[in-house]
């Protein structure tokens, strides 16, 4: 076993390297500081990408190899091959970490691997650290979000997820070692057949990008709610998202709704218009950079995780609100 | 044809209650059955209803978690199974998925597929569904919203992820991890309220499943709770009020967002 951390890199529908990946990178590499004698090696699999360019961007943040595991049957996402090749690096490498983004893709891999190392696996962590004794400390919220637990693992390796967002980047500009690695293939048995796959169309100014975030909860789940909010987010040119409340009256897609079930954030500014703030929505939102919250209630939870709070009634504040922004666009 | 699902019976996360030294309440907490494994329910009882497939509803838990077992009957699941030991407590995902595949091995081998709620409101880590899938060395789908057909042992499903919408064919004995299922749960009838009640649910320990004690509970655990305290985490709010002072409101909003397009880099 090695002290090695491994990162799992994944690509999204435009053979980009999906965000989280790379703050899990630069997340390795303040963790490999305080081990000994320790390596960030990214892990990407897939099928005649541009493996130059792809190995430029990672190391840019930091990875000290970067292993390819190329194959044409490893075209797409496919859950009975990349979780099985993942794990036959991980065996191979034997590093004593190894992060995944908490997206649908990496948790199944992640999943199947852990299972198969029998080892342990937190989920969704909101913190990684290493402890004197050089082992992982993965933090996540638990029950609801009540909670905040430390988790270790007794076992090795030691492994985690990470929802997008939840770190930043940081640039260190190395010159990463690639390595080709050939996995036969042939006695995988793929028992899954992807039919057809629609991707979502992600708006202009997309949830997870968007350094604004206009964001509606139960309070302004009405169609004049809805409205105004819209008209505020497109004012500000900024992405519209919600609670777990507001999806599930049907007001925003999955992929707008911001938690612990949804999306984690952290837009430069995040304004919060009728939106209680119930614990697993705070989780996805606490590193945005400022908060707004416009809430009837003074007691609402949300005052207490926002820099202002304009306690009055969303429909008599937004509207002058998006007029005042409009006169202050024109001016520029 | 037979279906287990798997169910949770997990405190409500809505109404947390605290005790004097900040811990949660657990003793004076409701205990509800996880919302998404009522959808899970409801999409086992798919394949009843055209298949004519038996229904296992499987929960592991304290003897109260008899209470979920009993709202599965009533929608109309045919049998019930409680795994119920001390020995069982403080398993992380790792030793419940051997303690579940463990009761497919040995008590429903016989199963065709097992089907579980994507997470738990309590845990969240949407992990124990395909981890069993992997014990038993069976293909799984997550996030499935619904379920078209089933032909010549193959089953044509749809998964619906934040990037995606995707159609699978998956071949059977396989594992599915339901979520925003397409059909809503269905009520309970009178008939199937009064048979839960007369039901007498099964029960199994660590025994009976041939599970040795250091692979289970807290032993049998990898991952332990170093540290757990209550998220305290917030900020300082400059409270306006918009009936007294309007125009401050909407001079410190604009302030704000100006400051956030400066950096909008």
């Amino acid at each position: 076993m090695t002290n090695d951390i491994f990162v799992y890199v994944e690509l999204n529908k435009n053979n980009n390297i999906r965000p989280v990946s790379l703050q899990l990178i630069s997340k390795a590499m303040q963790l490999k500081t305080k081990l000994a004698d320790s390596k960030v090696i990214a892990c990407i699999i897939s099928y005649n990408q541009d493996w130059e360019s792809i190995s430029k961007i990672i190391g840019n943040y930091g990875a000290d190899e970067i292993i390819i595991a190329d194959d044409e049957k490893l075209s797409l996402y496919n859950n009975s091959l990349y979780p099985e090749v993942f794990t036959r690096l991980v065996k191979k490498y034997e590093p004593s970490i190894v992060l995944l983004g908490a997206t649908t893709e990496g948790k199944e891999i992640a999943s199947y691997t852990s299972t198969k190392l029998e080892t342990g696996l937190t989920a969704d962590c909101t913190g990684l650290d290493i402890s004197q004794d050089g082992k992982l400390i993965s933090t996540r919220p638990t029950f609801g979000g009540q909670l905040i637990a430390d988790i270790m693992c007794r076992t090795l390796p030691q492994m985690a997820t990470v929802q997008e967002n939840v770190f930043g980047f940081e640039i260190k500009n190395n010159n990463a070692v690639i390595i080709h690695e050939n996995i036969d293939l042939s006695n995988i048995e793929n028992k899954v057949e992807l039919l057809s796959s629609k991707y979502k169309d992600s708006s202009p100014s997309d949830v997870g990008t968007s350094k604004i975030l206009v964001s509606m909860g139960l309070g302004a789940a009405s169609e004049k709610g809805y409205k105004l909010v819209k008209e505020l987010s497109d004012t500000l040119n900024a992405a519209l998202s919600g609670s777990r409340e507001a999806y599930e009256k049907g007001f925003i897609t999955k992929s707008q709704q911001i938690g612990q079930t949804g999306k984690t954030v952290a837009p430069r500014l995040y304004i919060a218009i009728g939106i209680s703030g119930a614990n697993q929505h705070l989780t996805g939102i606490k590193n945005s950079g400022k908060i707004i919250a416009v809430n009837k209630d003074k007691n609402a939870p949300i005052f207490q995780h926002s820099d202002i709070g304009i306690v009055g009634d969303l429909y008599e504040v937004i509207p002058e609100l998006i007029r005042i922004i409009q006169a202050d666009n024109k001016e520029e | 044809m037979n279906i287990v699902v798997f169910i949770k019976q997990v405190p409500d996360t809505n109404d947390v209650k605290w005790t004097e030294n900040n811990n949660i309440d657990r003793k004076n907490m409701e205990s509800i059955l996880n919302p998404v494994d009522k959808q899970a329910i409801e999409a086992a009882l798919f394949f009843k209803d055209n298949y004519n497939a038996h229904i296992y509803a499987v929960s592991m838990g304290p003897d109260n978690a008899k209470n979920v077992l009993r709202e599965a009957l009533s929608m109309g699941v045919d049998d019930a199974i409680l795994l119920t030991d001390s020995k069982f407590a403080g398993s992380d995902t790792c030793a419940t998925s051997r303690i579940l595949s463990a009761l497919i091995k040995e008590k429903l081998s016989d199963f065709d597929i097992i089907m579980f709620g994507q997470s738990a409101i309590d845990g969240e880590t949407s992990q124990t569904g395909p981890s069993c899938a992997v014990r038993l060395n069976i293909p799984f789908i997550t996030q499935v919203n619904k379920i078209s057909k089933l032909s010549d042992n193959e089953l044509y499903l749809t998964s619906d992820t934040d990037e995606a919408i995707r159609e699978y064919k998956i071949k059977i004995p396989c594992a599915l991890c339901i979520n925003n299922y397409s059909v809503s749960p269905r009520l309970p009838k009178i008939n199937g309220y009064i048979k839960a009640q007369l039901y007498d649910i099964k029960v199994y320990n660590h025994t009976d499943l041939a599970l040795s004690e250091d692979k289970i509970g807290i032993k049998g655990s990898p991952t332990w709770v170093k540290n757990v305290f209550k998220n305290k985490e917030g900020r300082m709010c400059n409270f306006l009020d918009f009936t007294l002072d309007k125009s401050n409101c909407y001079n410190e909003i604009l302030k704000t967002v100006k400051e956030a397009k400066i950096n909008n880099d």
